[in-house]
């Protein structure tokens, strides 16, 4: 792939790896940098890119590599499952959704991302992950299940 | 399509892109990041038959034996592998039989601190059963015999800072910011297996087959296993 043509990807896809990313970090300077490390791992690899792929594929594995990294560095929470009002709220508010997403799994809780942020279908996730459909059905599954609970549902 | 979906579907959807970040990124993609790759040759490593004693800056390698040099042509090659973010472990081992009982036990507990982590000098001193050590912690750490291979740049200051490094704070930064552009657990896609980056199995993937993650518990749980020749499951 030339310079150009990676160009021309990369502005393409920047904004939707950016809302996954924005999602599995939850912040902005660190969802920056995830996707500009992504983009830049990327560019230095353009040249094993294999057409086969769709380049969205590409990317949205490159930026899991990237993110699910920078989740290894962080702990995982310690406070305890939110119970209450939760249970009575008659939406879930995008605050405990939040909340409760740091619960998942970080395998499970990047496929729930990239599966809502951009529709991705579970033959894409597959691909991206270098697993099967079934695990990506029942990671998706799994991750749902605890976030079910914790929200009360 | 469930209210968990819909809620989901609401939560997922409503991030936009900072205006311009496209081409913001894109503009900065020549550049690249700063490389490390160019200090490797710029160590002196000497060795003994248990391993590498020293390591400083200078050139070429002091070692008696035959056994001492094999030590220290690992060191050498594995050095350049971590400087050019192909490594996130050292397989080499290090010879620490001069060094005092306490200072021993930092540079052991530092070893424990996990590629791209950091933790402060009370944290460590915590760790060692002597809370009160923070300063002679931070001695121990600045007169580490083998820097890089014992990991004494992951340590820094509670607030943050760097705090003394023997290459220089900048070394330091340098060193922390290409650990945390290196993954340390790599899989790979049409074997599913799972290494520590810098195993020989690790570095035959081709880039296409390349996943990262985070444990290998996560890389267990989408059917991964870990490999045994680097044992990511057995490391620290």
């Amino acid at each position: 792939m030339d310079e150009a043509t990676f160009t021309r990807h990369a502005e393409a896809y920047a904004g939707r790896l950016y809302a996954v990313a924005y999602r599995l970090l939850g912040n902005r300077a660190d969802a920056e940098d995830a996707v500009q490390r992504a983009l830049l791992k990327a560019f230095a690899a353009r040249a094993s890119y294999a057409p086969r792929w769709a380049v969205s594929t590409w990317l949205y594995r490159v930026l899991s590599n990237v993110c699910i990294d920078e989740l290894r560095r962080r702990r995982p929470p310690p406070e305890p499952l939110p119970t209450g009002d939760a249970r009575r709220a008659p939406r879930v508010e995008p605050v405990d959704l939040a909340r409760a997403l740091d619960r998942v799994p970080r395998e499970a809780r990047l496929l729930l991302a990239l599966h809502y942020v951009n529709g991705l279908s579970y033959r894409e996730l597959a691909k991206i992950r270098g697993i099967s459909v079934n695990t990506v059905k029942s990671q998706l599954a799994r991750g749902k299940a605890i976030l079910r609970k914790a929200l009360g549902d | 399509m469930d209210r968990m979906d819909t809620a989901l579907r609401e939560f997922f959807a409503d991030t936009a892109a900072p205006r311009g970040l496209a081409r913001r990124l894109v503009g900065r993609l020549a550049g690249g990041p700063p490389t490390l790759a160019a200090l490797a040759g710029r160590f002196r490593i000497e060795a003994t038959d248990r391993g590498v004693l020293r390591l400083y800056p200078g050139r070429g390698v002091a070692a008696a034996s035959a056994r001492a040099q094999r030590h220290a042509a690992q060191a050498q090659e594995e050095l350049g592998e971590y400087l050019a973010g192909r490594r996130a472990f050292f397989f080499v081992a290090v010879d620490l039989a001069g060094v005092a009982p306490f200072q021993a036990r930092v540079l052991a507990e530092a070893r424990r601190i996990p590629f791209g982590e950091t933790e402060s000098y009370a944290e460590l001193a915590r760790r060692i059963g002597r809370p009160r050590a923070a300063r002679a912690v931070g001695n121990a750490l600045g007169a580490n015999p083998v820097p890089i291979i014992v990991p004494c740049h992951r340590v820094i200051r509670g607030d943050g800072s760097w705090g003394h490094y023997a290459f220089g704070g900048r070394m330091k930064t340098q060193l922390l910011a290409l650990e945390r552009a290196t993954p340390a657990l790599v899989g790979c896609t049409s074997t599913r297996i799972v290494c520590r980056r810098g195993c020989a199995h690790e570095q035959r993937v081709a880039e296409p087959n390349r996943v990262v993650f985070a444990s290998v518990p996560d890389a267990r749980s989408v059917g991964y296993r870990p490999c045994r020749v680097c044992r990511p499951d057995a490391a620290a």
